[in-house]
């Protein structure tokens, strides 16, 4: 998967505009980041990464090269 | 795992109570936002709650669903051989509230009666506790009660729980039985107790006793959401496989209501097909230990025909405790919903 691919799952997840992200973001910039959206990007681990996320791990994610990283 | 299978008891009637009152997730908008409270529907699948009054109390729920399932068995109050009630918000923190109810309902001084405190998991493990007893004791009659106005103790401005929680009493009858079993599985985690607490309002904390807060149910979302998408579909399988249960061997499957986003997504990972999935969260929010009784009786309650359908049963949640139940059941034995503002007032 590329980072352009990983990049429009997450914004699909966070219901923005496609095109929008670019991983030097920092997460805190970044449109509908909240719980939920911590949520819901833990669910999309389990399901497409088949990898569980702690809600630890997801704190310690600054910016979305952090979640990129992961996706794999 | 703790599993096993509980032989000659069988559940007779299901009967829930919920409060007449309703309160929608819509008419939170002023507090939380219009764009937040969607978002929140959408996550939850929670739309409307029934809300207890304040006076009204757990106890006040149980009760009315207990008259009206004894009122259909016939059972008269000195034929009941135990009350076992699992609630999270008693009357009192002294005494237990089955000793309340005892009395209420008119048993007789042979019956047990004790309270067990627990939530999301209580009706799995309300089922097997009164079964246990059923199964290994020379007892016929166990009247389970499961129900809690968890709206009480919630902070209004919270947006992880004012939204989040209905209120409800259920009762059960389980019955001795010759020939019906049921087969369970009980897990406990208490590592993560703190991620559903109210700290205080007990003994642990009562320095604190200025502080609030701390009478507030505090839930931390994220921590609840990994536990009931991976420890809880691992403990399933391995019971399913436990005992070659497969997907087409249950025709019903009736989780704790936590959010439709969790049951979705347990299902999934399961191979549920969502049509064998009962919600009942929608309209009645997350009804805590009661959900699954509660579910059922939404699901079934208006069903009239007397066919038999296999059920697995799941709770999971604060403890963190959780358990599953496979047996089979007559639609039949689910009575319609019981909406009512009824409460004791010599309490």
């Amino acid at each position: 998967m590329t980072v352009k691919e990983k990049l429009n799952m997450l914004e699909d997840l966070l219901d923005i505009e496609r095109d929008s992200l670019n991983e030097d973001l920092g997460l805190d910039e970044v449109e509908n980041w909240d719980s939920m959206a911590v949520i819901a990007l833990i669910a999309m681990f389990d399901e497409s990464f088949e990898k569980v996320l702690t809600p630890a791990e997801v704190k310690k994610f600054k910016t979305i090269k952090d979640i990129v990283d992961q996706m794999e | 795992m703790a599993t096993g299978i509980l032989r000659d008891v069988e559940i007779k009637v299901i009967a829930c109570a919920v409060p007449d009152n309703i309160k929608k997730s819509k008419d939170y908008t002023e507090v939380f936002g219009e764009e937040s409270v969607q978002k929140f529907i959408n996550m939850t699948g929670i739309k409307t709650r029934h809300v207890a009054l304040d006076e009204q109390c757990a106890s006040d729920l149980c009760y009315v669903a207990a008259k009206s399932l004894m009122e259909k068995l016939n059972w008269e109050p000195s034929s009941i051989d135990a009350l076992i009630m699992i609630t999270q918000t008693p009357d009192y923190a002294v005494p237990a509230t089955a000793c309340v109810l005892q009395h209420r309902l008119g048993l007789s001084e042979d019956c047990i009666a004790f309270d067990i405190n627990l939530g999301c998991s209580a009706y799995v493990y309300g089922v097997w506790q009164a079964a246990t007893i059923i199964s290994t004791q020379d007892l016929n009659r166990v009247l389970l009660l499961v129900g809690d106005t968890s709206n009480f103790g919630i902070n209004p401005y919270d947006s992880a729980t004012a939204m989040v929680f209905g209120d409800g009493g259920t009762a059960t009858a389980l019955e001795k039985t010759k020939g019906k079993e049921l087969k369970y599985f009980l897990k406990t985690n208490g590592n993560k107790f703190k991620s559903i607490i109210v700290p205080a309002g007990h003994a642990r904390s009562r320095s604190r006793i200025n502080n609030a807060p701390d009478y507030d149910l505090s839930m931390d979302g994220s921590e609840i959401f990994t536990f009931a998408i991976t420890d809880v579909p691992r403990s399933i399988k391995s019971f399913m496989k436990q005992y070659d249960i497969g997907v087409n061997d249950v025709d019903m499957y009736v989780f704790h209501q936590a959010n439709l986003f969790i049951l979705k997504h347990v299902s999934k990972k399961l191979g549920i097909p969502m049509e064998k999935v009962a919600v009942s969260i929608d309209r009645y929010g997350n009804t805590s230990g009661e959900s699954i009784p509660l579910t059922l009786v939404d699901a079934l309650g208006e069903d009239k025909s007397s066919e038999t359908i296999r059920l697995f049963l799941c709770g999971f949640g604060v403890g963190l405790s959780w358990g599953g139940i496979y047996l089979e059941l007559d639609k039949s034995v689910c009575l319609p919903m019981i909406y009512t503002n009824d409460y004791f007032k010599e309490g």
